[in-house]
C-alpha cells in the first residue's frame, strides 16, 4: 500500500491519511479491522480547481477523528461507495453527489437529497465555477402532477404522504410512508425543503459575517453553531480564548441546551397527544429565555460569540437571579420525572416504541441523545472537552432501553446536569478579560472542530486561503447524522407510533438541510 | 350581515402556520404565543391544521425553491377573505439568506402580504402587536383578499 497512502501528522483531528481515489475502501477496511465500531462523522467535498477533494472524517474507537483525504478529477468524478462498509455514510454520499457532482459507484440509492427535484442537471452549486442564475426560484404550480400520482396504492399497500405542510410538523419536510393496514412497511424521507445554501453563502461573506450566518442555520441550537465556527477559526489562528470567556461560553451553551431540551419535551407532549405537558413545559421554559436575554440581550438567537471570546460580560448583580431561577427549574424537574415514570398513557405511547438497538445505533453512526439512549456513550463534552467542560464535573447520562421513552427521559436528566454545570460555572467564574483582540486577516490553513449540541455532535470544517472570505465551510449537523435512524425505527411499527418515535429523535430540519 | 361577519372575523381569527424554509427561531417564538405566558387564545386565535379552516396565514422563513410552490398552493386553498402575515426578517425580505441559490427572498415574491413583522426573531410581543394591527385594519376597512 506504501506508495498509494501517506500518513500525515495531526492537523485535521488526530491523524489524516492521504490516499489515491481507488484505495479509499481498502484503507477504510483496514481501519475498521482495528476499530470495530468506527463511524463516519462527515464527508467534506472541496473544489480544488482541476480536482474535487474528498475528506472522509471517521470516528475511531477512542472517539478520535481520523481523516482520509483523497481526490477525484473533475471531468470524471467517480469513486467507490463506502455505504456497504458503513451504512451511515449513505446520506453523506448523496449530499456530496448533489452539491459537487461526485458519482459514488455502487451506492444503494443515488437520489437527490438536498436540492429540489427540478434543479437542473450538471449544475453543482458548491463548485467554484457553478453559474447559478438569479431566477432559480419559480412559483408556478404546474409540478404537482408527479406528486399526486404518487398517492396510488398498490394492492393492500397505501401510500401516505406526511407532506410539507402538516399540523404535526413545525417544519416543511416530506415523508412517504407505505402502510399495510396499520403497519408501516417503508419510509422514504424527502428532505431539502429548508435548504438555503448556507455553505455556499459562507464563502461569500467575511468571517465575522459568517458568525451571524451560521447562527441562523438553526434558531434552536444557534449558540452551538456559532461556538463551533468561532472555535474552528480560532484553531486556524492558533489563539486561545481567556478563561472567563470560556466559562461564559459554557454558560451560554448550557442555557441553549436547557431551552432546547425543554422545547423538545413539550413538543413531544404535543405529538403524543398530551397537550397539557406541552403547555407546562413551555411555561417552565420561559425563565430560561429570560436568563438568556439577561446574559446576551436576545431571547432566542444569542449572537454572543465572536472570534476571540464573547461579546458581552456577565454582571455580578445578575448572578442571584440566575441562581434562584435555576433552583426553581431544578425542583420542577422532579415533578416531570414523576410524570414520565408514573403516567400510564405517556408510558404506553413511548415505552417499547421506536426501539433502536445498540448495534444499529453504531452502524448508522447516530449521535447525541439518540445514541446515548441506546447505550452508546458518546458526548463531545467528555470525549474531547472544549471551552470549560474539562474543568467542570458533570455526569454523562446514558440509558440502555433504546426506545422513545428512554430518549425522552434521558433529556430530562440532561436538563438537571446542565443546571448543575451552570451553577458550578457561576460559582467558579474566573475574573479577567472575556475576549481578546484577534488579527484582522485569518491566515491560510484548515481545521476541524466538534461540539456537543443539544441534538448531538456538531462538526465543522473550515478552510482559509488567507483572504477575507473563507474558502470552504463544511457543516455536519447532528440531525443529519440521525435521520437514517428514523427509517429504521419507523419500519415495522404501527402508523400511530410514528409521531412519538419521530419526535424522540428530536429532528430539526433547518439543521439537516442547511 | 356584513357587520356580523366582520365581528366574527375580528373575534376569532384562526391561524395557519407555515414554515417556508426558516431557521425555526421565528417558529418557536410563534408557538410560544400559544403557551401560558403570552396566551393568544384569549384573543380568539386558534392554531388550525388545515388551510381550509384558516383566516390568517402566518409564514416564516425565506421562501426556498422547494417551498415556493407549496406556499402558493396553500394560499390558494385558503377561503376568502384571507390575510397573510410575514413574520421575521427572512419572510420580509430574505434576511441573512438573501441572494442564496435556493432562496427567493421573501414571502411577497410568491403571495401578497398584509402585515410585515421584522425581527430576527421578533419577540412574541412584536408578533402580537402585528396581529393586533391586522385586526384593526380589518375593523376599519372592508377586507380585500383579492390583491
Amino acid at each position: 500500500m506504501g506508495d498509494r497512502v501517506q500518513i500525515q501528522p495531526a492537523h485535521l483531528g488526530k491523524a489524516s491519511i492521504q490516499v489515491k481515489a481507488d484505495s479509499n475502501k481498502e484503507v477504510l477496511k483496514i481501519l475498521l479491522e482495528t476499530n470495530k465500531n468506527a463511524g463516519i462523522i462527515a464527508l467534506t467535498g472541496l473544489d480544488l480547481g482541476e480536482k474535487i477533494g474528498l475528506m472522509y472524517h471517521i470516528r475511531t474507537n477512542e472517539d478520535a477523528i481520523v481523516t482520509i483525504i483523497t481526490d477525484v478529477p473533475k471531468e470524471n468524478p467517480k469513486i467507490p461507495t463506502i455505504a456497504d462498509l458503513i451504512p451511515g455514510a449513505e446520506f453523506h454520499e448523496r449530499e456530496t453527489a448533489d452539491l459537487f457532482g461526485v458519482i459514488f459507484e455502487g451506492h444503494p440509492n443515488p437520489a437527490r437529497l438536498v436540492l429540489p427535484d427540478d434543479w437542473p442537471d450538471n449544475l453543482y452549486p458548491l463548485r467554484k465555477d457553478a453559474k447559478i442564475g438569479d431566477d432559480m426560484v419559480k412559483t408556478e404550480t404546474s409540478k404537482n402532477q408527479a406528486e399526486i400520482s404518487q398517492v396510488q396504492s398498490e394492492g393492500d399497500i397505501v401510500n401516505i404522504i406526511i407532506g410539507p405542510q402538516h399540523p404535526a410538523l413545525l417544519e416543511p419536510e416530506k415523508f412517504s410512508l407505505k402502510v399495510d393496514g396499520e403497519i408501516v412497511k417503508h419510509v422514504e424521507p424527502r428532505i431539502g425543503y429548508v435548504h438555503r445554501g448556507v455553505e455556499k453563502a459562507a464563502e461569500q461573506r467575511t468571517y465575522l459575517q459568517d458568525v451571524y450566518l451560521v447562527e441562523r442555520i438553526c434558531g434552536i441550537c444557534n449558540a452551538c453553531h456559532a461556538a463551533c465556527f468561532v472555535e474552528t477559526v480560532e484553531k486556524i489562528l492558533g489563539i486561545d480564548v481567556p478563561l472567563r470567556g470560556k466559562y461564559l461560553r459554557t454558560i451560554i451553551l448550557e442555557l441553549n441546551r436547557l431551552h432546547s431540551h425543554l422545547l423538545l419535551l413539550g413538543h413531544a407532549g404535543l405529538e403524543i397527544g398530551y397537550e397539557t405537558l406541552f403547555q407546562y413545559m413551555w411555561r417552565d421554559r420561559e425563565p430560561v429565555l429570560d436568563l438568556t436575554e439577561l446574559l446576551t440581550g436576545n431571547r432566542v438567537i444569542a449572537s454572543a460569540m465572536t472570534v476571540g471570546g464573547v461579546r458581552r460580560d456577565l454582571k455580578e448583580t445578575d448572578i442571584p437571579k440566575f441562581k434562584t431561577q435555576l433552583a426553581t427549574l431544578k425542583k420542577k424537574m422532579d415533578f416531570y420525572h414523576q410524570i414520565f415514570e408514573n403516567e400510564p398513557s405517556l408510558k404506553m405511547r413511548t415505552q417499547n416504541v421506536g426501539t433502536l438497538s445498540k448495534e444499529d445505533a453504531l452502524k448508522l453512526c447516530v449521535v447525541g441523545p439518540v445514541a446515548r439512549g441506546s447505550g452508546v456513550a458518546i458526548d463531545v463534552r467528555k470525549d474531547e472537552p472544549y471551552e470549560a467542560y474539562g474543568e467542570i464535573p458533570f455526569n454523562l447520562v446514558t440509558r440502555d432501553e433504546g426506545d422513545s421513552w428512554a430518549r425522552l427521559v434521558l433529556r430530562l436528566d440532561e436538563v438537571t446536569e446542565s443546571i448543575n454545570i451552570i451553577d458550578y460555572a457561576l460559582d467558579h467564574m474566573p475574573s479577567g478579560p472575556f475576549r481578546i483582540k484577534v488579527p484582522r486577516v485569518v491566515t491560510a490553513g484548515e481545521a476541524v472542530n466538534h461540539v456537543e449540541a443539544p441534538r448531538g455532535e456538531l462538526f465543522y470544517y473550515v478552510k482559509s486561503n488567507g483572504t477575507a472570505y473563507p474558502e470552504r465551510v463544511k457543516v455536519r449537523t447532528p440531525t443529519f447524522a440521525n435521520i437514517p435512524s428514523f427509517i429504521k425505527i419507523a419500519e415495522g411499527g404501527n402508523i400511530a407510533d410514528v409521531p412519538p418515535s419521530f419526535v424522540s429523535l428530536d429532528p430539526c430540519f433547518s439543521c439537516t438541510d442547511r | 350581515m356584513s357587520k356580523l361577519a366582520t365581528w366574527a372575523r375580528l373575534k376569532s381569527p384562526w391561524i395557519l402556520h407555515f414554515n417556508s424554509g426558516a431557521c425555526n427561531g421565528c417558529d418557536i417564538e410563534l408557538v410560544a404565543l400559544l403557551t401560558p405566558k403570552y396566551d393568544v387564545e384569549r384573543f380568539g386565535i386558534k392554531l388550525e391544521p388545515s388551510p381550509r379552516h384558516a383566516d390568517v396565514l402566518l409564514t416564516t422563513g425565506a421562501v426556498t425553491k422547494q417551498c415556493a410552490e407549496r406556499l402558493k398552493r396553500i394560499y390558494e386553498q385558503m377561503p376568502e377573505p384571507k390575510f397573510v402575515v410575514a413574520i421575521g426578517a427572512c419572510a420580509c425580505s430574505g434576511g441573512v439568506f438573501k441572494g442564496n441559490y435556493t432562496v427567493s427572498g421573501g414571502v411577497d415574491k410568491v403571495i401578497p402580504v398584509d402585515v410585515y413583522i421584522p425581527g430576527c426573531p421578533p419577540k412574541p410581543e412584536a408578533i402580537i402587536d402585528g396581529v393586533v394591527k391586522l385586526l384593526n385594519s380589518v375593523k376599519e376597512a372592508k377586507p380585500n383578499g383579492k390583491k
